[in-house]
């Protein structure tokens, strides 16, 4: 053979040799599927500012959380920005299953308990059973418990009472980017005056973007399909980051909402962007698994 | 004209003869349910996860081999370790496998008698989009009709570029334990 024929030999077995070792790759990558994997961490925390995430906590998994919310910050340097006028919410979280939680929560705000459920219904899934969406449940009752005027009583506990109904639905678009839209329903007892409305439906949205590993900036708003429960409330707007150092998460946010619960957040929010009537609000989380 | 002894002829008749002889009578070994299980140990805590979900390839006419595994198919005791794994550390949205691809040093002198054999293997490890060459002891042993694998490793985190934050330096150790197991049917 002549000295081009070798060359050419010895080329096409260089190369065939690397195809070979990258066949076997490939054929791995055809023959095996790809398994359906649950999409997770749509969000970081199980709620997006105020309103609720898809997430829940996982079975076993204890979640705590202290919530704070300062006064307004037009309030001025004399509150140091409504630092002095500061309120909690104090929140148990249990994850029964992966896909169903309970919760009770006491906060300052109306001296306010509440009483939760959650449920995981739809999951976000890749893989060839992939499906687009997660849609979690999430039901509160939350009950006022500041005294009344001796003149007031005898006062029926029913009348305490306030319940919220949401569907939340999410999906995670991408690593940096999840989007949700949350349909709530705000139900009231009581209500002050004969002829305002008992019952509020709005239709929410938020979402988050994710800046880093640990990082992330959230936002949401909430639309009142309904005629608000009275003409000084405006829709809820809250902007806020999460951050994540190990087990904790931290939530800093902004928002023209007072109360940290869904009766108060949804329906009630009293401040006004426009005017700075916004209060600074602070959450931090932590994970405890009770059973593993 | 000879067409036999025109160059072109030649090389295009050893362009097939290469690319398929090879592989005639090679013969293949696979599995989809392979073990992995990584250990991370450090005085403050220890850390494990499982994956029974690996895929692998070996082909026994060269003792290539290459194993696959779905990052997001680990599972840990604690549910938020398993979000940190995949959210922080080997971001496994971004990275969704961890791949070794090698060749068994030797193998043509490895028996299928029925005896478990140490093997040594050499290749290319890739996690966390980082490839890094990598070495593999381990054991081989024919048994029932399929090669029957066990080996370990070590994986420094910081050689694939994972990195751990300072608030968690204690807890995790930067060299992860890393053993497999995996029985290869003939397919």
């Amino acid at each position: 053979m002549t000295r081009l024929t070798w060359w050419l030999f010895g080329l096409v077995w260089i190369g065939s040799s690397a195809l070979h070792a990258q066949g076997l790759l490939d054929e791995l990558n055809a023959v095996t599927e790809e398994p359906t994997l649950p999409v997770r961490a749509t969000f970081k925390d199980t709620r997006i500012v105020n309103v609720q995430s898809n997430e829940t906590p996982a079975e076993g998994v204890l979640h705590f959380v202290i919530a704070h919310r300062f006064g307004t910050l037009s309030s001025g340097a004399y509150d140091l920005w409504g630092l002095d006028n500061a309120q909690m919410r104090m929140a148990f979280d249990y994850g029964l299953t992966d896909g169903l939680a309970v919760g009770v929560a006491r906060n300052t705000y109306q001296k306010t308990y509440e009483a939760n459920v959650k449920a995981r219904l739809l999951r976000q899934k890749t893989g060839p059973e992939a499906f687009p969406l997660s849609v979690t449940w999430y039901s509160v009752a939350m009950a006022n418990g500041t005294r009344v005027a001796p003149e007031e009583t005898p006062y029926p506990f029913t009348r305490r009472l306030s319940y919220v109904h949401q569907a939340v639905v999410a999906r995670k678009m991408s690593e940096r980017w999840s989007l949700a839209l949350v349909p709530s329903f705000v139900h009231r007892n009581f209500v002050q005056e004969s002829g305002e409305a008992h019952d509020l439906a709005l239709l929410g949205v938020g979402g988050r973007c994710k800046l880093g590993p640990r990082f992330s900036v959230n936002g949401e708003y909430h639309h009142f399909l309904t005629e608000s429960f009275g003409d000084a409330f405006s829709p809820s707007l809250s902007l806020g980051v999460d951050i994540e150092t190990g087990g904790h998460v931290f939530q800093l946010h902004i928002t023209n909402a007072r109360g940290m619960f869904e009766r108060s957040f949804l329906a009630e929010p009293a401040g006004s962007w426009a005017n700075g009537d916004l209060y600074f609000g602070f959450n931090l989380s932590r994970v405890f698994t009770v059973k593993s | 004209m000879n067409l036999m002894k025109t160059p072109l002829f030649g090389s295009l008749l050893a362009l097939l003869m290469m690319g398929f002889a090879p592989d005639a009578g090679a013969q293949q070994f696979m599995t989809r349910e392979g073990h992995v299980h990584f250990f991370s140990s450090t005085p403050i805590e220890d850390i494990e996860a499982d994956n029974r979900q690996m895929s692998g390839l070996l082909d026994a006419s060269t003792g290539d081999f290459v194993f696959q595994v779905q990052m997001r198919a680990f599972h840990f005791e604690k549910a938020l370790m398993e979000e940190h794994f995949n959210e922080s550390y080997v971001e496994s949205e971004t990275h969704p496998k961890a791949t070794f691809q090698g060749s068994i040093a030797s193998w043509e002198n490895i028996p299928n008698d029925g005896m478990r054999h140490d093997v040594v293997a050499e290749g290319e490890f890739d996690i966390h989009g980082v490839t890094q060459p990598q070495r593999i002891e381990g054991t081989m042993q024919w048994m029932d009709g399929a090669w029957n694998l066990q080996a370990n490793f070590e994986v420094t985190l910081a050689d694939h570029n994972i990195v751990i934050p300072a608030v968690v330096k204690d807890n995790i150790s930067p060299v992860i334990a890393i053993d497999v197991e995996a029985q290869l049917m003939p397919r």
